[in-house]
């Protein structure tokens, strides 16, 4: 069932300060989208009026093609799966999951039916005499998953659900998320902040900060052409190689002063930028796109070799230029020594150039 | 860390010590019950002697308090009844919602229960006695719940706090309107919490003497306030003092007793298990 959020804004109650500032988004039909942002940034009260746990102070909210902005959380048909919260303690796994048909009024025997199919479905098909005590957290996890799924939900919701397991069982659960994104077909939304989680999920993925939305694209589309500074910064780790620099014209090619470094700006910049020279802008590249090179090479940059940590099969090597740290990633099999000199080479195509005033990326789009 | 022995010495002669100093008091109270007039007060105390029933006797039926125990239980179980209707949706709402005045409520609240009963007893009697409330059951009530509704929804608060509010709004995601999903997954849930909050609202109320001896009258008149009589200026009716006590206490104690597991289970809500 398609989704669509319209100009939505809610305020924090009590104060004038603004939570979700305007938000305007279409989430396509069986989509798995994620909503990715630090705390505060107004990702989980999105969810939460999608939801219909907290009211919009303006906008509207699209189900399918019903209006739900102000229609209640039961009358939704929608589910949700929490952060903090997993199983009604004072019920068994069978009682947890049969728990929200009970409110649709089914028969016994159809309760049972799809209570176990939903078990089976997450796995927890041997627990389901279980009480809360006797579960582990990611099995009670597992529950809420089945419970949310159990009454065919036109979407499904997720806040956070995998951050209050441990990091093995996170990667494992993710992976049956999206293998039960994949069988079941059904829209979902998923919140984290945790970046590696949203780029495994996502089809798409809703960059968030201060209230709004600072990209909407694909995992590919969000690492390799972020539309602003803040979703560069944000998203990738280690974070983008930035300097701050300014366009100058030098000879014939339009370069960026990066301070003692003349840095050619490729040609895909050249028609955007040709008329507001020079201009002070921010130049960066992610560490996975420089390589080490011979000093022979023209284009590249002296420098010296000042940490080196192992990632397992790469490595991420920090390299001192000037004033200038430079963190790099190679593979583990390029030799590379502490206190080494070395030669930089950027990768033209992984050059990114954004505005020093309001961090707006430079790249044209058509 | 298992305790060492000398920690357990150190630990078992505190409990005998305070063990002794809450029991012996209680025991001579209850032997004293049981004494025949004559050697209530013998001195040197008298052991041995074949316990009697005519302090009790005499205590429920010569001096009507049957009466009183009828009265103490309307009074006790009514104004905890009316508490926890009232106090429990309204903890909940604390517990829950923030809005204008929210926080201003609580440390109200709680004001309440540092106000002596003294300092509301001459306001109520006249206002008892301009509504023509007093030496009336209802009105006792009415007087008790302002001491019980504020020690409701300060314990409810707690544990419906400690529950996380993705519980209810689970449910409500999940068909249940608020109020479904309070009644179908909250409530189980702080239930011992209630329990342990009516069995100590019960205890201020069955054992409130102060309000019972101003506001009462001779129809309202309850146990603590009728057990006070047996202490005159001139002489003090041990045996029938002790009998009356122990008529006081033995409902408390089996309530405590039937209750017990609720209670340690409510008291210790939301404590790591």
């Amino acid at each position: 069932m398609k989704v669509v959020l319209q100009d939505l804004v809610k305020k924090y109650p009590a104060s004038d300060s603004i939570a979700v500032n305007h938000v305007d988004l279409t989430i396509a039909d069986s989509e798995l989208i994620v909503f990715l942002g630090p705390s505060g940034c107004g990702k989980t009260t999105t969810m939460r009026m999608i939801a219909g746990l907290e009211t919009p102070d303006g906008g509207k909210i699209f189900i399918g093609e019903r209006d739900v902005t102000y229609v209640a959380p039961k009358d939704r048909r929608v589910a949700m799966v929490f952060q903090n919260f997993s199983m009604y303690p004072s019920m068994t796994v069978y009682e947890n999951i049969a728990f929200p048909l009970q409110a649709l009024k089914r028969s016994k025997a159809e309760i049972d039916q799809l209570v176990r199919e939903a078990a089976e479905l997450v796995g927890v098909s041997a627990l389901l005499k279980r009480g809360v005590r006797q579960v582990s957290g990611g099995e009670a996890q597992r529950v809420s998953l089945a419970r949310a799924m159990v009454r065919r939900p036109e979407v499904f919701l997720m806040d956070e659900p995998l951050s209050s397991l441990d990091a093995k069982l996170r990667v494992q659960m993710r992976t049956e998320i999206k293998r039960l994104h994949q069988e079941t077909r059904s829209t979902m939304v998923f919140v984290t902040h945790d970046q590696e989680e949203a780029m495994t999920l996502g089809d798409r993925i809703v960059v968030m900060s201060q209230g709004k939305v600072q990209q909407v694209g694909t995992p590919h589309e969000v690492f390799f052409d972020p539309y602003n500074l803040f979703v560069a910064t944000f998203v990738g780790t280690p974070g983008m190689n930035l300097f701050d620099g300014v366009i100058q014209q030098s000879g014939d090619t339009l370069c960026v002063d990066l301070q003692g470094y003349m840095q050619p700006i490729p040609e895909r910049f050249r028609a955007t930028l040709n008329a507001k020279t020079p201009t002070p802008v921010k130049w960066g590249i992610r560490p996975e796109g420089i390589r080490f090179v011979d000093a022979t090479d023209p284009n590249s940059l002296a420098g010296q070799i000042e940490i080196i940590e192992s990632l397992g099969s790469r490595q991420l090597v920090f390299v001192r230029s000037g004033d200038k740290l430079f963190s790099v990633i190679v593979d583990s099999l390029h030799p590379v020594r502490q206190g080494e000199n070395c030669h930089l080479h950027f990768d033209e195509t992984r050059i990114h150039l954004f505005e020093a005033q309001n961090g707006r990326s430079l790249t044209q789009r058509g | 860390m298992q305790p060492s022995l000398g920690q357990r010495l150190i630990a078992y002669t505190i409990f005998f010590i305070l063990g002794v100093l809450v029991l012996v008091p209680l025991a001579a109270g209850v032997i004293t019950a049981f004494k025949p007039r004559i050697i209530w007060v013998s001195s040197p105390p008298t052991w041995i002697f074949s316990p009697t029933l005519e302090n009790f006797e005499f205590v429920l039926i010569q001096r009507n308090n049957l009466l009183h125990l009828r009265n103490s239980l309307i009074i006790a179980s009514g104004s905890v009844t009316i508490a926890l209707i009232l106090g429990v949706p309204a903890a909940y709402a604390l517990a829950r919602f923030r809005f204008r005045g929210s926080k201003g409520l609580l440390q109200w609240l709680i004001s309440l229960r540092m106000i002596p009963p003294i300092v509301v007893a001459l306001p109520f009697y006249i206002l008892f006695q301009t509504f023509d409330l007093r030496n009336t059951h209802i009105g006792m009530m009415m007087a008790y719940l302002t001491f019980l509704i504020p020690l409701v929804i300060w314990m409810m608060r707690g544990y419906f706090a400690e529950i996380p509010s993705a519980m209810e709004e689970c449910a409500m995601v999940e068909g249940y309107s608020r109020l479904g999903a309070l009644r179908k997954v909250v409530l189980p849930v702080v239930l011992p919490g209630i329990i342990a909050t009516a069995l100590l609202n019960f205890m201020f109320a069955w054992n409130e003497y102060f309000l019972a001896l101003i506001l009462g009258g001779r129809d309202t008149s309850t146990l603590p306030a009728a057990a006070a009589t047996y202490v005159g200026r001139a002489q003090v009716e041990w045996g029938n003092l002790f009998a009356i006590n122990l008529i006081i206490m033995t409902p408390v104690i089996i309530l405590t007793l039937i209750l017990r597991r609720q209670l340690v289970k409510g008291l210790s809500l939301g404590a790591v298990d």
